[in-house]
């Protein structure tokens, strides 16, 4: 699967419907959702818990599926391909960063953010080098071969977003990555985040923080399902 | 709140692990029960055997050591898987333990409130197990006995109580082991993966690369999943041990007790006599397979006697390999008390045996030209052998304590009692019978000459063979019987009882199979979460089934060689005396064992469908 080279639109949802079946009660997380995200730019995603931050970005991440309405990324509408393509779209377009890091607790720090580029294929050298610029990028090249249990908080963010940033893809979707972190901490995301908003990446950010949202070229507030500017 | 209502909530809120949890343990505990009482049943279905006057005493053993064995076993077998089931169970709460130590409650009030959900756990799936058990014992024996079976369908309470007892005793101790470490441990580290995984830092670092990326994640998992590892290990080769005993086993055996009948009453071998010992002979055989009375006959009638000369005719046909003249008769023989040393302490004699006395087969042989090959303990008569006898299994079982350090009795009381140099297994009057040399035994009764032949035949001139040797006999009036018939029918008989007794192997390897797919669930569930961050960075629903199926494979593989190699060793070392194995043997037993390898690594496959059909939110969402 090729990367486009012209810039395009990176995200456009339209009429986007996510609604989940709990106990018998139909909960309607998106509502007739539309949203259009410029190539290279930077969104944030604002509102109160249970707005649906989280589930508006899965179905951007490929993560999930929409009930109805569409959702386009990078020029494929992603409610018509199977899991397998879906998993090579993630591994090429989307760099995701989760809330609660979901790091892969057997592996560590280096060989988590190894794991995606080894996922493509990428040759043993070009791993290796690409696992410590990013380790370096974040600040934890002396934590490389820590497992995630033996990291803190901000350590686990920072090895998230290397991981997230490893293949070097064009989108990349941050859910409250500041929410777990003390402020000192979360300055040091913001700085991450600075850095990669500066190589003209897209990114959609869900968060709470003032900093990120001041980060941000457009902010959209998101709440019962419906977003507005 | 009562103190039972909380843990009853929250299995009930875990509702997806706890059937699971309950559903695996079920399983293992229902296939502990139906081996037992199915093996309880086969076991007197044996016993009924040898008390008929059927199957002879070293035969009806090496039945009841394997039914015994495959038994024990499982006996064991059943409470390995469910302990481990439940210990992994356990071990996944370790996380929640430590949260609850944070939050400041104390260790004994944390061991009860998990104690209380791990017997919730245990006492449900013993209960449901239990009649699952006993339901499918019945539905096998009523769909064995419409195919021709005859399987008692009384139940055994005390093996199933035993069973019960087992189980829940074990499934206590493994699954309280986690808990009272977690409750034991800092908040901190009860709450640390690493501490519930069993993982230390050096584990799994230097994976070889030229491995694909999926097998190097699946070593590392392994690796770093430490206990849960050790645990698969080791739950696996037990059950493939079981395996390998049942298989090789039953396969090893079935070969070799058919060897023993071969060997004990001989290929191409013809026997010739008078009409009515060569019949009696032939039914004494018989004895084996039917129970016969036979009349009273008096063997050392001169009109049964063969003539030197027919021997010596005989011996000169071409194609005969050689010819064992016998003198035959039925005499009641008695137990001579023997002396020997105290067994454990191996300073004092002591006394053993009576004065117990049967009616058996006397058979005076010619040592150096005995035709037939029988598996003997001791060793058989030999050329310089003059006051020696060599017993049969079931008279040295039945009527002395230790035969081969005891004598017997034959003849005329006053006479000085035979030491007793061997005992063989013979099917001949179904083992009741005792060889000595035919110059002792001319001596003692006062009479010489023969009254049977045994002439061993070339296999490849048998017909024109058998023609002379039927011409010279009739011209004496005696006839010729030939024994592989009556061979085939002892190899046949034996053949339906070990079809009988193989169900009981099949029937441990499917529910082997079953438990071990229960424990892969268990255990794969526990991975759901990792494999769904995998996932949703890029890993193809193909790449987590492969690494799934590289786990399964290397701990299969690691278990199947330690369990195999143990499996054989127990059953050829302890099982089975002198095993056969023919090259024939060796391919079906490699075929099976390679069979049940395939089968364990394909069945992970199944858990692994599961697991990648769930969405990758879904499977992030799964508790780890």
């Amino acid at each position: 699967m090729g990367r486009q080279t012209v810039k395009e639109k990176a995200v456009v949802a339209s009429g986007l419907c996510r609604q989940f079946e709990i106990d018998d009660v139909v909960v309607e997380a998106i509502k007739n959702l539309d949203l259009t995200v410029e190539e290279g730019e930077f969104v944030s995603i604002y509102g109160p818990s249970g707005a649906g931050k989280t589930t508006l970005l899965n179905l951007i991440g490929a993560l999930d599926k929409p009930t109805s309405g569409k959702i386009v990324v990078f020029n494929h509408d992603l409610g018509t391909y199977d899991e397998n393509f879906l998993a090579t779209f993630r591994s090429v377009y989307i760099g995701f960063v989760f809330q609660s890091y979901n790091l892969i607790s057997t592996l560590t720090a280096v060989e988590n953010i190894a794991f995606v580029i080894e996922l493509a294929g990428w040759s043993k050298q070009r791993i290796k080098d690409r696992s410590e610029k990013l380790l370096k990028l974040v600040g934890l090249q002396h934590r490389g071969n820590h497992f995630p249990a033996q990291l803190s908080g901000g350590e686990r963010q920072r090895v998230a977003f290397a991981r997230a940033l490893a293949n070097d893809p064009p989108l990349l979707l941050a859910d409250e990555p500041t929410g777990n972190l003390d402020t000192e901490t979360g300055l040091e995301i913001v700085g991450i985040l600075e850095k990669i908003r500066e190589e003209g990446k897209t990114v959609i950010v869900a968060t709470h923080d003032e900093k990120l949202l001041k980060l941000a070229s457009r902010s959209l507030f998101l709440k019962d399902g419906r977003l507005t500017e | 709140m009562s103190e039972i209502s909380f843990p009853v909530k929250d299995l009930a809120r875990r509702r997806a692990q706890t059937a699971l949890t309950v559903l695996g343990l079920t399983i293992s505990t229902a296939a502990t029960v139906f081996l037992i009482i199915f093996g309880t049943n086969l076991g007197f279905e044996i016993s009924f055997l040898a008390r008929g006057g059927r199957l002879t005493s070293g035969f009806s053993n090496i039945f009841f050591q394997f039914i015994l064995f495959v038994s024990i076993l499982n006996l064991l077998t059943g409470p390995i898987i469910t302990s481990f089931l439940v210990h992994l169970t356990m071990s996944g709460r370790m996380r929640d333990i430590g949260v609850m130590k944070a939050s400041g409650c104390l260790s004994g009030a944390i061991f009860a409130y998990f104690a209380t959900e791990l017997s919730l756990l245990v006492f449900l799936s013993t209960l449901t197990g239990i009649v699952s058990g006993v339901a499918a014992f019945y539905a096998s024996t009523i769909v064995l006995n419409s195919a021709g079976f005859s399987i008692s369908q009384t139940l055994n309470l005390a093996a199933i109580l035993l069973v019960c007892i087992v189980l829940i005793i074990f499934s206590h101790i493994f699954g309280a082991l986690p808990i009272r470490r977690a409750a034991k441990a800092k908040p901190t580290e009860a709450m640390s993966p690493i501490y519930k995984l069993g993982t230390t830092a050096g584990l799994g670092k230097k994976v070889p690369s030229r491995l694909g990326l999926t097998f190097k994640v699946a070593f590392r998992n392994l690796l770093r999943r430490k206990s849960a590892t050790s645990q698969a290990i080791i739950c696996l080769t037990v059950v493939l041990t079981l395996a390998t005993v049942t298989i090789a086993g039953g396969i090893v055996a079935n070969q070799t007790t058919a060897s023993y009948v071969e060997r004990a009453i001989g290929r191409n071998i013809v026997v010739v006599g008078h009409p009515t010992l060569t019949d009696r002979y032939v039914n004494l055989l018989s004895r084996f397979f039917e129970d016969k009375e036979l009349e009273q006959i008096d063997y050392l009638s001169s009109e049964f006697v063969i003539s030197e000369s027919l021997v010596s005719k005989m011996e000169d046909i071409q194609g005969v390999d050689g010819v064992d003249p016998r003198l035959v008769l039925e005499n009641s023989v008695r137990e001579v008390p023997g002396v020997i040393l105290e067994p454990i302490e191996q300073t004092e004699a002591i006394m053993i045996g009576g004065n117990r006395s049967d009616e058996a087969l006397i058979l005076g042989v010619e040592p150096e030209k005995v035709a037939n090959d029988w598996l003997i303990f001791g060793r058989k008569l030999g050329e310089n052998d003059q006051d020696a006898t060599m017993v049969g299994d079931s008279l040295a079982v039945n009527m002395f304590s230790d035969a081969l350090n005891q004598s017997i009795k034959v003849f005329d009381e006053t006479l000085l009692p035979y030491d007793i140099v061997g005992v063989c297994v013979d099917p001949l009057n179904n083992g009741k019978v005792v060889y000595m040399p035919l110059e002792t035994l001319h001596k003692d009764i006062g009479q010489h000459g023969y009254n049977l032949l045994f002439i061993q035949v070339d296999a490849s001139e048998n017909l024109q063979v058998l023609a002379q040797i039927e011409n010279e006999a009739s011209a004496e009036n005696l006839k010729v019987v030939e024994l592989d018939t009556i061979l085939d029918k002892h190899v046949n008989f034996l053949n339906n009882i070990w079809s009988l007794v193989m169900l009981l192997p099949l029937f441990s390897l499917a529910t082997a199979a079953i438990s071990l797919l229960g424990y892969l669930m268990l255990s794969i569930s526990g991975q759901q979460h990792e494999f769904g961050i995998m996932r949703a960075l890029g890993a193809k629903p193909r790449s987590i089934m492969k690494i799934v199926f590289s786990q399964a494979s290397v701990i299969i593989l690691v278990s199947g060689a330690i369990g195999i190699s143990f499996g054989l060793f127990l059953t050829f070392r302890f099982l089975i005396p002198e095993p056969v194995i023919s090259q024939s043997t060796l391919i079906s037993l490699s075929a099976w064992l390679l069979a049940i390898l395939g089968l364990l690594c394909v069945s992970s496959l199944y858990p692994a469908l599961k697991a990648v059909k769930k969405t990758v939110v879904d499977a992030i969402s799964a508790v780890e």
